[in-house]
């Protein structure tokens, strides 16, 4: 890999428990729940990578660390070349965070207003803020309904605008969680034609976490499987599966991991 | 200035309640008239206020007014802050290179701003319709002071986001400051007519001297040689308060970073 634009070394994140009034007798005991466990990764520039595993399997964590929403417990991370511990406010000015979720636009703003507003966050000088929400919204298929307030939007339209608005700052990092969540067939596959032809084409970074295996064998150069916060496996998709699938070659990794911990 | 467009539009995107807010000061202030008429011409309340001119009506009008400047500086951080993170935009926000004491700070700039719109109605209906004078006032040193109060409320209101930020709901720095403040602070009824102890203690909150400051200056046109001591009385609180509040919420975003409960409501 001749460019990378990710590296984690033993990335890990802990959350402590408190046990509070849910138990009177040692009300402050501590549990420790180990989320994302000693993760090594590498990325490349303009690869796009799946982050599998089933829910709870520590995808979010992961991507919302490299994202600076979660302060790691451990191991270090570079985010193109800057360290994400402490170079928070440089990593921010190279990444994008598309999730599903609906709820993080203003509802009652149009979407036009509400790429203005983020816009302003990005730091986007407002001489060439107009003519980059109007870029944006062209390359979403946007421009038409971008005067109607979000809260009129159908799923697959909202799912534009969170792909417009990653799109504004021109980042090096799409980070997308479980981004076709909600969509229909051909929103879905309209944003995978995005990924594989506009964003990952144009040389970006794209990681893409997921449950969908399908999804991941279609649109990713490489996968890392993800099971109880621990990376089981990562490599190109094709290299990992060999003549199996991936929901078979998958179904093994979990089940196999499982034994192991009942053995231990 | 995004943040304020941001809110200026949702604010007018509800145009019946944004309405209704200045219809309520309309009849929060006919209301206070009633009530001075009541009570204003009776010889002790002439004596207790007759370091401001002696009027109950001019002496309320300012306290009610400038009284939603504590609401806004105590409140409006904590409950902008879980506001986005109920909305669910705070996420969002943050994976921005903007920080998030640019954010927590600028996502008041709206409410302080209505507030002073808000509150210069309050003036403006004193003035228009109930006979208030503020033609010998002096604006300068009211303005000053106006600056001092907002810094100094901001400061506790951002040690108040801290604690929102860390337990989401139950702030009780807001509740304790509001009601004390309230209480001793002499919005209502001049400090003169607490028990001495009362009124020491009034002297340990902010409102206490900008209110003393702001109706001098507004009603009786003192100048700064008047209000100087409530000018450095709040000088030093904010001294005092603003770096504190500062390190609180540093330490609190810290932690809800370590805990992964940044959006958590």
């Amino acid at each position: 890999m001749t460019d990378v634009v990710l590296e984690t070394h033993n990335l890990t994140k802990q959350f402590i428990r408190r046990k509070g009034l849910s138990s009177p007798r040692n009300p402050f005991g501590k549990t420790v729940f180990t989320a994302v466990k000693g993760i090594d990764l590498t990325v490349g520039r303009g690869e796009v990578f799946g982050l599998l595993g089933p829910n709870g399997a520590g995808k979010t964590t992961l991507t919302k660390m490299l994202c600076t929403l979660l302060l790691p417990s451990a191991g270090s991370a570079k985010v193109c070349g800057y360290d994400l511990a402490r170079q928070q406010g440089k990593v921010k000015s190279k990444i994008a965070l598309i999730s599903s979720e609906e709820r993080s636009f203003y509802w009652r703003l149009t979407g036009r207003q509400n790429l203005d507003f983020f816009a302003a966050l990005h730091g986007i000088s407002k001489q060439i803020t107009r003519q980059r929400i109007e870029e944006v919204l062209e390359i979403v298929d946007m421009t038409e309904a971008a005067g109607r307030r979000f809260q009129e939007y159908s799923t697959g339209m909202k799912q534009r605008m969170g792909l417009a608005r990653g799109l504004l700052a021109d980042p090096e990092i799409f980070f997308m969680d479980e981004p076709t969540k909600g969509l229909d067939p051909i929103a879905t596959w309209h944003l995978h034609d995005f990924i594989r032809n506009r964003l990952a084409e144009a040389g970006k970074t794209v990681i893409v976490a997921t449950h969908h295996l399908a999804e991941a064998e279609q649109i990713c150069d490489r996968v890392g499987i993800m099971y109880a916060g621990e990376m089981r496996a990562s490599g190109p998709v094709k290299e990992l599966i060999g003549d199996s699938t991936l929901s078979d070659f998958f179904r093994d990794l979990v089940e196999q991991t499982m034994v192991e911990r009942a053995g231990n | 200035m995004a943040f304020l467009k941001k809110d200026f539009l949702m604010e007018v995107s509800y145009r019946f309640s944004f309405v209704l807010q200045f219809a309520s000061i309309f009849f929060s202030v006919v209301m206070f008239y009633f009530v001075a008429k009541l009570l204003g011409e009776a010889p002790s309340v002439q004596k207790s206020l007759s370091e401001y001119g002696g009027n109950y009506f001019s002496f309320v009008l300012i306290g009610i007014a400038f009284s939603n400047f504590l609401s806004v500086g105590l409140g409006s951080f904590s409950t902008n802050i879980r506001s986005e993170q109920m909305i669910g935009t705070l996420e969002a926000m943050l994976v921005t290179p903007t920080t998030l004491s640019n954010i927590v700070l600028s996502s008041s700039q709206w409410s302080f701003a209505f507030t002073s719109l808000r509150v210069g109605v309050y003036l403006l209906i004193g003035g228009f319709f109930f006979g208030v004078s503020f033609t010998g006032a002096a604006v300068l040193p009211a303005l000053l002071a106006l600056v001092l109060t907002v810094v100094a409320f901001s400061s506790l209101g951002i040690i108040s986001a801290s604690f929102i930020m860390i337990f989401k709901r139950g702030d009780p720095i807001a509740f304790a400051i509001t009601t004390s403040s309230t209480l001793l602070g002499g919005v209502y009824y001049p400090i003169s007519i607490l028990p001495g102890w009362l009124q020491s203690l009034s002297y340990l909150f902010p409102i206490t001297y900008s209110l003393h400051a702001i109706r001098l200056s507004l009603l009786q046109g003192g100048g700064f040689s008047e209000v100087g001591g409530d000018l450095l009385a709040l000088v030093i609180f904010s001294c005092i308060t603003l770096p504190i509040s500062l390190v609180c919420f540093r330490l609190a975003v810290a932690r809800a970073k370590r805990d992964g409960s940044l959006a958590h409501y």
